[in-house]
């Protein structure tokens, strides 16, 4: 291997925190769909170095089903953000307010 | 996969090409309750087979076992779904729900729920928690003209997907530090004093994380009062009890093998426990809405489980699945009477639409005052046998803080169970007829209630096969 593990320890756990960071402060919903989308893809790019220097092909396998669960999870929440622009006409998360206590 | 492995399999795959079939059928047949029945047979033939049939390999594919554990699990999941298709059938109808679709997805969550308890490596967990989650995303959105389903699916899709990439990233730090993605082996991995044993404890408090939203323990139960507000609440009552019961019991084989090591993690869920016990508690306190204290109330019980997993063991795991299956009894009934309660176009949940609600529907109103009897522990329901074993568990495994704080929030408890109770029977009305119930509503109520008093009063069978199914 290459490139040692603790380099692609520390670039994906920068990855998985900038996605999370855009997750935690943009307001608009498809902003914070990416920013989800940064954090998985965070989790791919470390099990495939973990998997590289464990010399194993399970990682990558993961990595496969990983992506499979991420479309899935993208096509449903896209499906959601069209269903809630229509109902209220914005994709701003601080217009969906209605509950508290 | 070969025939074998298919084989071992059969309930989960009833279920999902079962779920299909369904899917693929209402879209030619629009007959929404022949579906929803179609979709509750499907759940009890996969419950049964479960049940009886004695699957011919251990392990499948490394990823999921088929020990009488998994069984267990998956007839109870499935139950829990046939369950709610029967109670969701004139809730649909009021609603216009697509029936095939909303039989479909239920059954699709079945199986994910038995799949994640069946997990025997990481993959499989993984992908069990994902399949039922992403379904519950739909669900809760599901009745397509409540703004408040709207937004309780929004709050839900980001907590959760924010959770499934805590979820992704501890289960790539474990993997990272043992190089296996078997329980068994990723577990021995961590015992090692090994220099990547940092990155597994990391890795596990990802995971922490992840099971704290999904089980929404304090302080990530954030989203839980408005989800289950605005969800339907056949599906508020899945997520109540099935979705955190798989969770649950994924964890508990997860937590107890890996033995020695836990130490640090121990003294996390320990924190947890406490902070979960008491912040549900009371947060439930000033509530006025029906639904939104039962999310709280599912808060705090979660905290009594957690106590059960700390202790582990025999013993633990006892109490814990003894619990489970009490708590889920009763908190599916009172969701169950707010479903029966529903109106086209709202359900009755504010305590202000419910006072003096018990002298127009006295048989509905009683089976509600008894499942919160239940989940407050008042003998002799068997809520109260649950408690008792959790807190018995406890003292006697040297928690006896935990036990301590445990009786003194189920203590303040009582307050918030008994104030739905008192509105319901006051003497000054507001509330209006509704209309009466129909038939499978009354008889999955009568044997919620039915159940939960036979518990209470002969705990003793339940006690023994729960005993028996421990891992």
């Amino acid at each position: 291997m290459i490139v040692p593990l603790e380099h692609v320890l520390i670039l994906s756990t920068i990855l998985f925190l900038l996605g999370l960071v855009c997750v935690l402060v943009r307001r608009n919903l498809i902003m914070i769909l990416i920013g989800i989308e940064i954090m998985l893809n965070a989790v791919g790019l470390l099990l495939v170095g973990a998997s590289a220097f464990w010399q194993q092909i399970d990682g990558q396998v993961m990595v496969i089903f990983l992506m499979a669960m991420t479309s899935a999870e993208v096509s449903i929440s896209l499906a959601m953000v069209v269903y809630l622009n229509r109902r209220k006409g914005t994709v701003d998360v601080r217009a969906f307010d209605e509950m508290r206590g | 996969m070969n025939l074998l492995e298919l084989q071992s399999l059969l309930p989960q795959l009833i279920l999902a090409l079962g779920a299909t079939a369904v899917l693929m059928g209402g879209a030619w047949l629009e007959n929404r309750r022949f579906w929803l029945l179609c979709g509750m047979l499907l759940a009890l033939v996969a419950a049964l087979c479960a049940a009886l049939y004695e699957p011919p390999l251990l392990e499948v594919a490394g990823m999921y076992s088929t020990s009488l554990y998994a069984r267990f699990c998956t007839v109870v999941w499935s139950l829990t779904i046939a369950a709610t298709l029967l109670i969701s059938c004139r809730y649909a109808d009021l609603h216009c729900f697509g029936g095939g679709e909303y039989a479909a997805l239920l059954l699709f969550a079945a199986a994910g729920m038995s799949l994640l308890s069946a997990a025997s490596s990481f993959v499989g967990l993984f992908i069990g928690l994902e399949a039922f989650t992403l379904v519950l995303y739909i669900l809760i959105a599901f009745n397509r003209t409540d703004n408040r389903g709207a937004e309780a699916g929004l709050k839900y899709l980001v907590f959760g997907a924010v959770a499934t990439g805590f979820l992704a990233f501890g289960i790539a730090l474990i993997y990272t530090a043992t190089g296996s993605f078997h329980f068994a082996e990723a577990l021995a991995g961590l015992q090692l004093d090994g220099g990547l044993r940092p990155l597994g404890l990391a890795g596990w408090a990802m995971l922490l994380v992840a099971i704290g939203f999904k089980i929404s323990l304090v302080p990530f139960h954030l989203w839980t009062p408005d989800v289950y507000q605005g969800a339907p609440a056949p599906i508020s009552g899945v997520m109540a009890t099935a979705a955190k019961g798989a969770v649950l019991t994924a964890f508990l084989p997860l937590l107890a093998g890996l033995g020695d090591a836990a130490g640090e993690i121990k003294s996390v869920l320990w924190l947890l426990a406490i902070l979960t016990m008491l912040g549900g508690t009371f947060a439930a306190l000033p509530q006025t809405n029906l639904k939104r204290m039962l999310a709280y109330s599912s808060v705090a019980h979660m905290g009594y489980m957690l106590v059960a997993l700390l202790i582990g063991g025999e013993v633990g795991g006892q109490a814990l699945l003894f619990y489970l299956v009490v708590y889920s009894l009763a908190t599916f009934g009172a969701f169950g009477v707010i479903t029966s309660w529903a109106l086209a176009d709202e359900e009755i949940q504010e305590y202000a639409e419910i006072r003096g609600l018990g002298y127009l529907h006295p048989r509905r109103s009683s089976a509600l005052a008894a499942f919160l009897f239940s989940l407050a522990g008042i003998p002799p329901l068997a809520g109260f046998f649950g408690k008792f074993g959790i807190f018995h568990a406890a003292l006697r495994s040297g928690y006896t803080e935990l036990a301590v704080i445990g009786v003194l929030t189920s203590l303040i408890s009582l307050y918030y169970y008994l104030r739905p109770i008192i509105v319901l029977f006051m003497q000054d009305r507001s509330a209006y007829q509704l209309r009466s119930g129909c038939r499978e509503e009354f008889i999955l109520l009568g044997s919620c209630f039915a159940a939960i008093l036979l518990f209470g009063v002969y705990p003793g069978p339940l006690l023994e096969l729960v005993a028996l199914v421990l891992p």
